[in-house]
């Protein structure tokens, strides 16, 4: 499995698409100078946009690569000289996701530093009278990551079933759009000003989807950086013991559909 | 123990409109360790469905399929096994020699055996030249070596190969010839399906002529061969000195013998006209 995950971060980094997307990495350099035009708040803008940007960065590699990766196994025909390996189809998913995941852990460190050298440029030009906390800082940059790495989960149990990317590319990103919300829209189907609109088959159907899809609103800790305001430890506990019961059931539904699966 | 079993393999696709096909129909078929075996048949009869089955790519519909006795669903058959795909793919942003390596590492290779065996199984491929480039840049050909050379690199005891021979110029085609030859020499067993008749002729122990998904005949070449023999060309030359070349039919030749040496005439060569593998072949598949 070891030997499977240096396979596929050799794959990443001999990828173009990966060389296109960490091109973007370069609008870090604009970051300062993007801030100072606000006049006012020039750190919280900094910090700001290079979260987001990091963010941006990473849900484009999480959907890329986790989507295209079995998939192009699959379609190039890779699986049938590597599955017949002996190789477990479970260890050989596992090995894939370990590897992205390795991939994205290395990212958004690379990222985060460059973040932070913007971010510590932009606030030495314009000093802010509240003190960056770096550690929050990097607590969302973990919780970012985290996120992501959830979603390549969610990428490569749509691709086991698929056999174009049209499904694991366009369900991920559903699937992201749709963890935003789940939580306000669970939340409005709930509250007494909804009581006399929602009827309770439609309820039913929030709750069944809430539950489903992933709640990916727990990992957001922007607002804690941007302000320096603590972060709250009991709800990322249970945030991250979410992460990680929600992937342990994506890759295992993953495994027992890849094992099934038939290569054609 | 054999190496290779199959028991009663039966394989359905479904088509367009849920369309059935059977490719397979139950299938039964031994091949002993250190046997080479020719799997023959026609575009379509099922040769590359069945390897995909033995090696667990695809489930069968009913049936089954060990590999030294290991059922083909288990990771575990596949210690011992060389395959080589029908028209191989392989990582193309490895080199040759980072993927024969990478095969090598999955099999428990250990390093310093791994890389004295990488080359020279890439050396024995021809590979050596192009081993650090990227497999992307490949040829066909080249790239049918590496799938070669990947099989041979973990030195199994079995090999499952989907049409070696294809892809190949006439130069790596006797290549193979001869690495299967060698195989035979070491006790190994092969497994490989071709529609090249000739080459089962030269390097098989036993065919098995598969079509439409049954498997029609299964028997040894030397027997097939012996029973294709339609008649003798005899030569012979009078007292005179005279030569003349002579037709003789599969039941004629003592007669013809005895009648030569009445007259005298002596005999100067006796060879066999027998049809060969491809008339066989096509005889079989017709019927
Ligand atoms: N994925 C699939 N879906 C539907 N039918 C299939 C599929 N794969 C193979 N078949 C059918 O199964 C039959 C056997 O195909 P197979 O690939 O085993 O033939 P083959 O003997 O290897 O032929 P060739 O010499 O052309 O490689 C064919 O009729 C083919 O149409
Ligand atoms: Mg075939």
């Amino acid at each position: 499995m070891i030997t499977i995950i240096g396979i596929t971060l050799k794959g990443i980094f001999r990828d173009r698409v990966f060389q296109g997307i960490i091109a973007l990495s370069v609008l870090f350099l604009f970051i300062p100078s993007a801030a100072s035009l606000s006049m006012r708040q020039v750190t919280e803008l900094s910090i700001t946009l290079s979260l987001s940007l990091i963010s941006f960065i990473l849900l484009l590699l999480s959907v890329f690569l986790g989507a295209t990766s079995l998939w192009r196994d699959m379609e190039r025909r890779y699986t049938f000289s590597v599955l017949s390996l002996p190789i477990g189809r479970s260890s050989y998913l596992l090995g894939r996701f370990m590897g992205l995941t390795l991939f994205l852990i290395l990212t958004s460190t690379f990222l985060g530093v460059l973040a932070c050298v913007m971010i510590k440029v932009s606030s030495s030009i314009y000093p802010s009278d509240r003190p960056i906390v770096w550690s929050l800082l990097v607590l969302t940059l973990l919780f970012t990551t985290l996120k992501y790495i959830l979603l390549v989960g969610v990428a490569l149990l749509l691709s086991t079933v698929s056999t174009s990317f049209f499904l694991p590319i366009f369900g991920t990103i559903c699937a992201f759009l749709a963890s935003g919300v789940t939580q306000q829209v669970y939340e409005f189907v709930y509250s007494p000003s909804a009581e006399k609109l929602v009827s309770p088959l439609i309820k039913m159907l929030v709750t069944a989807l809430y539950y489903f899809l992933p709640n990916l609103s727990g990992f957001d800790l922007k607002v804690n950086a941007i302000y320096g305001i603590p972060a709250n430890f009991t709800g990322l506990g249970v945030t991250v013991a979410y992460f990680v019961a929600y992937t342990a059931i994506l890759l295992g539904g993953a495994a027992i559909l890849f094992n099934r699966r038939e290569m054609k | 123990m054999n190496a290779i079993e199959i028991i009663g393999l039966c394989k359905n696709f479904t088509g367009k409109r849920m369309t059935k096909i059977e490719a397979l129909k139950g299938l039964n078929l031994e091949v002993a360790r250190g046997e080479v075996f020719g799997f023959l048949g026609p575009n379509g009869a099922g040769k590359s469905t069945t390897i995909k089955l033995l090696m667990g790519l695809l489930k069968p519909t009913t049936g089954l399929s060990r590999i030294m006795g290991v059922e083909s669903s288990q990771t575990l058959s596949r210690t011992n096994v060389g395959f080589l795909p029908e028209n191989p793919a392989f990582y193309d942003y490895l080199s040759a020699e980072e993927y024969i390596k990478f095969v090598g590492s999955q099999f428990g290779m250990e390093a310093n055996l791994l890389a004295t065996r990488t080359e020279e199984v890439l050396k024995r491929m021809d590979l050596w030249e192009a081993r650090k480039r990227h497999m992307r840049g490949y040829s066909k050909g080249m790239v049918q070596r590496v799938g070669l050379a990947q099989t041979l690199v973990h030195d199994p005891d079995v090999y499952v190969l989907d049409e070696p021979m294809s892809g190949l110029d006439p130069i790596g085609r006797a290549l193979v010839k001869d690495i299967i030859l060698d195989l035979k020499k070491q006790g190994k067993c092969v497994f490989f399906s071709t529609h090249i008749t000739d080459d089962v002729e030269k390097v098989c122990d036993r065919v098995g002529v598969i079509n439409n998904g049954q498997l029609l005949v299964v028997d040894s070449v030397t027997n097939i061969l012996q029973r294709g023999i339609e008649g003798y060309s005899v030569l012979t030359i009078s007292p005179e000195g005279v030569q003349e070349e002579n037709y003789v039919g599969k039941d004629e030749l003592q007669f013809f013998i005895q009648r030569s040496l009445q007259n005298n005439q002596s005999i100067e060569k006796i060879e066999s006209r027998s049809k060969d593998m491809e008339a066989f072949f096509l005889e079989i598949v017709a019927r």
